[in-house]
C-alpha cells in the first residue's frame, strides 16, 4: 500500500489524478488491464484528447511551435500536453543516436502512475504515457513524427524510461 | 549458427500448426500483452491479440483461484467459428492459439502442451 498522503502532498496530484492512478490500478488487480492493453487504450485516449483541445481551440500551431530540432519541437510538444494534462513533475527528453530520443521521467513525480499513486500490486508496468505521447505528439503534427520503439515504460532504479523513433 | 530465440519460437509455433489441422494462428505473449512471437494473418491485429490474451488469462486465472478451482489447466473460448485457446507458458509468457470449428480438441489439447514443453525450454 502506497503512503497516500504523502503521494498525494510531494506529487502535488489533483482528484482526476487519484481517481484515473487509483481506477486503472484497480483493473489491472483483476486482470483486466496490462501493458498491451494500456498501450492501446491510450491511443484511444488521444483521439479524444485531440478532439477536446481542437474543440476547445487550444491546440499548438505547428507553425509557431518553437524548436530548431526535431527533438526540441518534440519536447516543446511534450510540455505543452504536460502543462495540460500535468501528468508528470520532472522529466526530460533525450537525443539516444540513431534517431532515438529517450523520454526519461522521475518516476516518484508521477502524478498518473497506476502502480506508483494507484497502489496497483500487480508485476510489470501499466503505464500510458509513451503510447499516449506517441498518438496525440503525431496527431497534432499530422504526422508520423514518432514511434515508440519499447513496449510501454522501462524502470531504471527510480527513472522510467521510453524510446521513440523520431520519423519525420 | 545458433538460430535466434525468435526463430526458435518461430519453428516450435510452426510445428504446432502443422501438427493440428485446423490451427490457424499462433502467438506467444508476454504476460504484460505484449507479443513476443506470432504466426498469425496479416490483417489481424497483433497487439490486440497479445492484450486481450493475456487479459483473459489473468482474469480466469484469478476466477479459478477465487472460487476455489485449483491452478488453472487452459482457457478455451469457443465461438461458433472456432476456438480461442490460451495457455500459461510460464511465469512470463502465453501461448494464445486461433483454431476452426473442427478440431479434434483431444489432438489440440495434446499437442499443445508438448508445444507448451517445448517453448518452456527457451522462454
Amino acid at each position: 500500500m502506497v503512503d497516500l498522503k504523502k503521494v498525494v502532498l510531494e506529487r502535488d496530484l489533483n482528484p482526476y489524478h487519484s481517481f484515473f492512478a487509483s481506477f486503472f490500478a484497480g483493473l489491472g488487480e483483476l486482470g483486466m488491464l496490462n501493458q498491451g492493453s494500456i498501450n492501446i487504450v491510450a491511443k484511444r485516449a488521444a483521439d479524444y484528447l485531440y478532439a477536446y483541445l481542437d474543440a476547445k481551440e487550444i491546440l499548438p500551431d505547428m507553425d509557431t511551435v518553437p524548436g530548431e530540432s526535431k527533438t526540441e519541437v518534440i519536447k516543446n510538444l511534450i510540455l505543452y500536453i504536460n502543462k495540460i494534462l500535468s501528468l508528470v513533475g520532472e522529466y526530460d527528453l533525450q537525443d539516444a543516436g540513431d534517431d532515438q530520443v529517450v523520454l526519461l521521467i522521475a518516476g516518484n513525480t508521477c502524478r498518473i502512475c497506476p502502480k506508483g499513486v494507484g497502489g496497483a500490486e500487480v508485476k510489470g508496468t501499466l503505464c500510458p504515457i509513451p503510447s499516449l505521447l506517441e498518438s496525440l505528439i503525431n496527431m497534432i503534427t499530422q504526422k508520423d513524427m514518432l514511434e515508440l520503439i519499447t513496449a510501454g515504460i522501462e524502470k531504471e532504479g527510480s527513472t522510467c524510461k521510453a524510446y521513440f523513433k523520431v520519423l519525420n | 549458427m545458433v538460430p535466434t530465440i525468435s526463430a526458435q519460437l518461430d519453428a516450435i509455433l510452426n510445428l504446432f500448426e502443422r501438427n493440428v489441422p485446423h490451427v490457424q494462428a499462433t502467438a506467444v505473449v508476454s504476460t504484460d500483452g505484449l507479443v513476443i512471437a506470432s504466426r498469425l494473418p496479416k490483417d489481424t491485429e497483433e497487439d490486440r491479440i497479445g492484450a486481450m490474451g493475456a487479459a483473459i488469462l489473468s482474469i480466469s486465472s484469478r476466477s479459478g483461484d477465487e472460487l476455489d478451482r485449483g491452478e488453472m489447466v487452459r482457457v478455451l473460448v469457443e465461438g461458433t467459428n472456432g476456438y480461442i485457446l490460451i495457455r500459461s507458458i510460464g511465469e512470463f509468457a502465453i501461448l494464445v492459439a486461433l483454431v476452426e470449428k473442427e478440431v479434434r480438441l483431444g489432438m489440440l489439447f495434446y499437442e499443445c502442451k508438448k508445444c507448451i514443453e517445448k517453448l518452456r525450454e527457451i522462454l
